[in-house]
């Protein structure tokens, strides 16, 4: 089977926010970046199915030119080759996302075959659009379904677990199909390194597609305020336990 | 020559054809396994290797750290030196009753020696069995205890055989030398009266005596007597730079195919020389194990089956080995882990060098198990849990914890520290901060008290801020090298990029990294230890404390003392601030405080290390713990905590600051005194501008 | 005129929570102009919306979702939204910023071909509608215009109150949608309950969560502890799963379970921009931690300072006595 994963490189941000002066994007000078944790797991489950059934799969990214460092992680784990579509620094509003994503796709399977399956994280780490995944599913006129913490793929079709108050949603997509992952699905493996060095010789194709016009139109980013007031502090040590239980008291949780 | 005298050689001749054939075809194999090995360059430093051959071998210098068992060793080692012609005499004297070497023969001197060594062998026999068999010391457990036994009866019984063959010969007038310079064989041989019983006799004790010392030979090679052959390479190719560098591996170089690249040790096909080497001169004293603060915390680790483990399976595995090198079927080896060293074991290490440091045949334990975990983490992807956090959080925000980089300066709230920034004049002194000053509220105390000191005696520093990254120590040592690779690269770069010469920092693992590793990638500085700065500027007089009546014991962190022989400045520093009392294991046998070779990020299993140090400190009656390392102060504070041990733990540089300003409140009251630590500075012409 | 339409998600016959506020969110944009309210075949959650501010409630009923809940056929409840706003010439569609709102008015925006803005804050009315939205799980905040006749957008969950509004009533009126079968396509065909017993971590009132500070997976154990005793979920952050101390089931955060407790007790949890994303809906927040300074301490409405490992038994013993007595 043919299997993609869809990623985007996404700084690691570990503390306070610190935007740019322009306020229109993070200040990244000091951070490193990596692939959005939904996306990991997409990168992974791409790697799992194949070996498990054979075929080819493929990692496919929207982003600058540094984002081949998220391609090359993603083939360091074990994916096959990689698409690149280079884009400037700025960042693309989800529609147009979406359609180049569904441009290249469209233009990678009628060289190739098509995809039985695309992956994409169920929303990214920095914009949180929550709809590539359907904009693209759309576009392809392919069924898609998200929120997924379970895959499995058999009979031509993708049996696919949701979590829900409750229990688990079971859906069943007849494939070629597209499904939008949460991290849990599985746990990403640590890349080896013969793997990180293979996928530096790995095939990355690159294109440029152009930026259309921002219907969701960023304006200015805000760092939102913590609450104004201080933690009260209820003590140092174990001695503190008087004072919290009497805390939980207030909150009607001791009798 | 008689006819007996043929026979002799004929016979005598056959025996050591066969014998002597046996021990080599066992040799040739270890030594192809050994010119099969990976490289490992152990060029350079011809003097400091010769010096170690002639006081660590011929000496025994580590030996005597314990004096019982250093006697034992050195009358057999000594006696068997001493002995060695009178093996080539037993040869000569088996074919023919009247051959022997000749001028040596009739040594009076030689046969005195000779005497009094075989009695020297005897006794080390008698001390070594009862050091096994009485005393039984915990050292021993996992040895092959039935082959040591069998090796002391070959050396009791061929000298006990020396002994009788030389008394017979004096009974029978046959010896060329003054009998009454014999005394033992002397009078040995007034128990025995001439005749033709006694000629039989000497015939057969010189040959009994002969079998015996070539079906040693024979035995030698397979057994941990092989170290009397070997560790005469061994301790000479031992490494000669810092304790604390491990070998780099390379991963980039062109000339190297991919399937050639060096990813530590899976299979004994990735196996060094000097590792193979390694094995084959453990002697399984257990000296490492008892060094050995995993094992003494009752983990799984012991150094020595680690030594052991791998040498038994390199011996079962090498034929194949062998034949693969020369063409024939490719080599498919079994993996070390589990094979020979178990997973818990390997990573049950905290790098602390207690085992190299103790191993009296040049054995680089530590080497080997930083080679398992690499092949573990780089290719099988097999480790503990937490690790990958860490890794995954090293690669991400560039420190183990996954904090942000920019919080990297928040430490310096309230202070006056000049951050670096891209173009800056470099500071005379770089302060490298190190991850767990920037980020853990215990360790920082140290970075503090430090540049607040440096802010005193005007030394001109500055910290690189954002700019710093880990440098890469965590991930070395659990065995990610390529990770390490890329943060040293870029360490590296962002130095050279300041034009940075001289580099302080309170951390010692820092310290270990940039000063004995980063030459390896191309970073050379002045690489110095917050304490050594210190130490020198209270020399100079730029500091000024007043010592006060607290004792205080210090804690020697391994990556300072045992990694790289900073020992002398932080004990001046102690004794200038309290009344200093040793531990009992202090220096460079002193003992980790866990957190070393990236355990400060792993699950500790069994009993907790930091808690055994803090009670060793404690046990000193002194009222504070000093250290001088941002992971000892946390580990041990922890340890401390647990234990209710009670000691403060401090580091050097705080307790300074406090003898600082002691003594300048000291100066106010003592007009004599004025000054202190500014009017000394105003009045010295500085070094450090 | 501005109409808008508002999808109310609902389960057991009453309306979601997060779609309640949806609703008053978009009583600020209506501005006493029209409130459509749609609901997906439970009409006893109907009933009630006018007392929430909806002026005019839509149940879709359709044979093929009786058997299904509403939201399990994210296509058919695009479709039905999105003919329902074609219907009404709504200006503005707004929904709950769950995961089946926003699939589903994504999905309703794809099919018309317009954008969509998922977990709004605060939306400014006017031509073009600006909205604030929810960046970084809520860590970043991102002002935008959505250039388009019709504006479709979610509410962040719990960032607007959800207001009744006194005596309010609406006439409710049932209708069929129309459906084809490749609406029906991706839809759930079965549910695992869950096993029972343990409280979810989603539908906690308290929950006790550890971070690297607990150390190990033995060092949960007081955690547990005192979940036991406040019958409280476990949480843990996300170096914890990835330290494998915890399934991640238990991660809360961004990429685990956002959660909405009265109380979150965090130990040993120094507050990365991953995990507040998750806690911070939480009412009220008791941080646990070593580093006064901790960035957890930031949201947090009482700390206590020191070893979570000596706190937290601390903390169970004087319930016990406190209850005991």
């Amino acid at each position: 089977m043919r299997v993609l994963a869809c990623i985007k490189r996404v700084p690691a941000v570990a503390g306070r926010m610190v935007l740019t002066p322009d306020a229109r994007a993070l200040d990244t000078r000091h951070l490193g970046f990596t692939i959005s944790p939904h996306e990991e797991c997409a990168v992974e489950e791409a790697v799992r199915l194949i070996e498990a059934h054979g075929g080819e799969s493929v990692v496919l990214t929207l982003g600058p030119a540094a984002a081949v460092e998220q391609l090359r992680d993603a083939m360091a784990i074990g994916i096959g080759r990689a698409i690149h579509l280079e884009t400037g620094d700025e960042d693309w509003d989800a529609e147009s996302t979406a359609a180049a994503l569904a441009d290249a796709i469209r233009a990678d399977e009628a060289a190739a075959g098509p995809f039985d399956l695309i992956l994409l994280g169920n929303e990214s780490a920095d914009a949180g659009g929550y709809q590539v995944a359907v904009r693209l599913g759309r576009a392809l006129g392919r069924p898609t379904v998200a929120g997924i913490k379970g895959i499995a793929v058999a009979d031509g079709a993708v049996r696919c677990e949701q979590e829900v108050t409750g229990g688990r949603d079971v859906y069943r997509l007849p494939l070629p199909a597209l499904v939008a992952v949460l991290e849990g699905l599985n746990t990403p493996r640590f890349p080896s390194v013969p793997g990180r060095l293979r996928a530096k010789s790995k095939p990355v194709s690159a294109s440029s597609p152009a930026r259309a016009a921002q219907r969701l139109e960023l304006v200015r980013l805000v760092v939102p305020q913590g609450k104004a007031k201080q933690a009260e502090v209820l003590g140092h040590g174990p001695e503190s336990a008087p004072a919290v239980v009497a805390m939980l008291d207030g909150l009607g949780l001791v009798r | 020559m008689s006819a007996e005298t043929v026979v002799g050689v004929v016979a005598f001749g056959l025996v050591l054809y066969v014998l002597v054939g046996l021990f080599a075809l066992r040799a040739t194999y270890l030594l192809r396994l050994v010119l099969n090995g990976r490289a490992s360059d152990r060029t350079g430093d011809l003097g400091r290797r010769s010096v170690r051959e002639v006081v660590g071998v011929l000496f025994q210098s580590k030996l005597f750290l314990r004096p019982i068992p250093g006697v034992m060793h050195l009358l057999l080692f000594w006696g068997f030196l001493v002995l060695l012609p009178t093996i080539a005499m037993s040869f000569l004297g088996a074919m023919n009753a009247h051959w022997s070497i000749p001028w040596l023969s009739e040594q009076g001197w030689f046969a005195l020696m000779v005497d009094l060594f075989a009695i020297g062998v005897l006794v080390g026999v008698g001390i070594a069995f009862t050091i096994r068999l009485g005393l039984r010391p915990r050292r021993f457990v996992g040895s092959y205890l039935q082959v040591a036994y069998n090796i002391l009866l070959f050396e009791a019984s061929i000298t006990i055989t020396l002994l009788l063959w030389h008394a017979s010969q004096i009974a029978l007038g046959i010896n060329e030398y003054p009998a009454e310079w014999a005394p033992v064989s002397n009078a040995i041989a007034s128990l025995m009266s001439a005749g033709p019983a006694l000629e039989v006799f000497e015939r057969v004790i010189v040959w009994v005596h002969a079998l015996l010392i070539l079906a040693f030979l024979v035995y030698i090679p397979y057994t941990k007597h092989l170290h009397t052959f070997v560790v005469w390479f061994n301790v000479f190719f031992e490494r000669t730079r810092a304790r604390g560098r491990l070998e780099p591996l390379v991963f980039d170089d062109p000339a190297v195919p991919e399937d050639e690249i060096r990813f530590g040790m899976g299979t004994i096909k990735d196996m060094t020389w000097k590792q193979m080497v390694d094995g084959m001169t453990c002697t399984e004293c257990g000296r490492c194990q008892d060094a050995c603060p995993a094992f003494a915390t009752g983990k799984s680790l012991n150094p020595k089956l680690v030594v052991m483990g791998l040498r038994d399976q390199l011996y079962r595995e090498g034929h194949a080995l062998l034949a693969a090198a020369e063409g024939g079927a490719a080599f498919a080896g079994s993996p070390l882990v589990p094979n020979a060293v178990s997973d818990e074991s390997v990573w049950d290490c905290v790098t602390c060098g207690a085992c190299v440091q103790e191993c009296p045949v040049g054995i680089e334990h530590v080497d080997h198990i930083v080679d398992l975990r690499r092949n573990l983490v780089m290719v099988e992807s097999r480790f503990p849990a937490p690790g990958s956090a860490m890794l995954r959080d090293l690669e991400r925000t560039a420190n183990p914890w996954g904090n942000s980089p920019t919080d990297r300066v928040d430490w310096t709230a309230g202070l006056d520290v000049r951050v670096l920034q891209p173009g800056d004049p470099p500071p005379e002194y770089l302060f490298w901060v190190g991850c767990a000053p920037a980020f853990d509220e215990r360790a920082r105390v140290g970075a503090i008290s430090t540049a607040k000191l440096l802010t005193e005696a005007g030394v001109d520093f500055a910290i690189l801020g954002a700019r710093e990254s880990c440098t890469g120590d965590p991930a070395r040592r659990l065995g990610d090298e390529y990770t390490y690779q890329a943060l040293a690269g870029q360490n590296v770069a962002t130095l050279t990029e300041a034009r940075v010469t001289k580099i302080v920092t309170t951390c010692p693992h820092c310290f270990n990294t940039i000063g004995s590793e980063y030459p390896d990638f191309g970073g050379r500085y002045e690489v110095i230890h917050h304490t050594q700065l210190l130490a020198e500027l209270v020399r100079d007089g730029r500091l000024a404390p007043a010592v006060g009546g607290e004792s205080i014991t210090y804690h020697d962190s391994c990556y300072l003392a045992r990694h790289n022989d900073v020992l002398a400045e932080p004990r001046e520093l102690v004794a200038a601030v309290g009344r200093p009392v040793e531990m009992a294991r202090s220096q460079k046998r002193t003992f980790c405080c866990g957190a070393g070779g990236a355990h400060m990020w792993l699950e500790e299993r069994e009993s907790q290390i930091n808690e055994e140090r803090a009670r060793e400190a404690a046990a000193t009656g002194a009222t504070t713990l000093a250290v001088a390392c941002p992971f000892c102060t946390v580990m041990l504070d922890d340890g401390m905590q647990a234990t209710g041990g009670g000691l403060a733990v401090r580091d050097v540089a705080t307790l300074l600051v406090e003898a600082v300003e002691r003594g300048r409140s000291a100066g106010r009251e003592l007009p004599v005194l004025a000054g202190g630590p500014g009017g000394a500075q105003a009045e010295r012409p500085s070094q450090h501008r | 005129m501005t109409t808008v339409l508002v999808l109310v998600t609902s389960s057991d016959g009453a309306p979601d929570d997060v779609a309640l506020q949806g609703l008053s969110l978009a009583r600020e944009v209506a501005a006493g102009e029209p409130l459509h309210a749609l609901v997906l075949g439970d009409e006893a959650a109907a009933a009630g919306l006018g007392a929430w501010g909806a002026t005019q409630v839509h149940v879709a009923r359709h044979p093929a979702l009786a058997d299904i809940a509403p939201g399990a056929a994210p296509d058919a409840a695009a479709r039905i939204l999105g003919d329902l706003a074609d219907r009404l010439g709504a200006d503005v569609v707004v929904g709950p910023g769950t995961e089946p709102g926003n699939t589903i008015l994504a999905r309703t925006a794809a099919r018309a071909g317009l954008p969509f803005a998922a977990n709004c804050t605060v939306v400014v009315p006017g031509a073009p509608l600006t909205v604030t939205r929810q960046r970084w799980g809520g860590s970043l905040l991102e002002e935008a215009v959505i250039h388009a006749d019709r504006a479709i957008l979610t509410v962040a969950a719990h960032t607007v109150a959800a207001t009744p509004v006194p005596g309010g009533a609406a006439p409710v009126t049932t209708f069929e949608p129309a459906l084809d079968d490749a609406d029906l396509v991706v839809r759930v065909v079965e549910r695992i309950p869950a096993a029972a017993g343990g409280v979810s971590l989603a539908d906690a009132k308290v929950v006790v969560s550890g971070g690297r500070g607990a150390g190990s997976v033995e060092g949960f154990a007081p955690i547990e502890e005192l979940a036991g005793l406040l019958k409280a979920a476990i949480g843990c952050s996300r170096a914890v799963t990835i330290s494998g101390w915890r399934p991640h089931t238990d991660q809360v955060g961004q990429t685990g379970t956002k959660i909405v407790p009265s109380l979150y007790i965090a130990a040993g949890i120094s507050g990365a921009t991953q995990h507040m994303a998750g806690c911070k809906g939480a009412k009220k927040i008791l941080a646990i931690n070593k580093d006064p300074d901790a960035p957890i301490m930031s949201i947090a409405d009482y700390a206590v300072i020191g070893d979570l490992h000596q706190i937290l038994p601390a903390i169970s013993a004087e319930l016990r006595r406190v209850r005991g007595g």
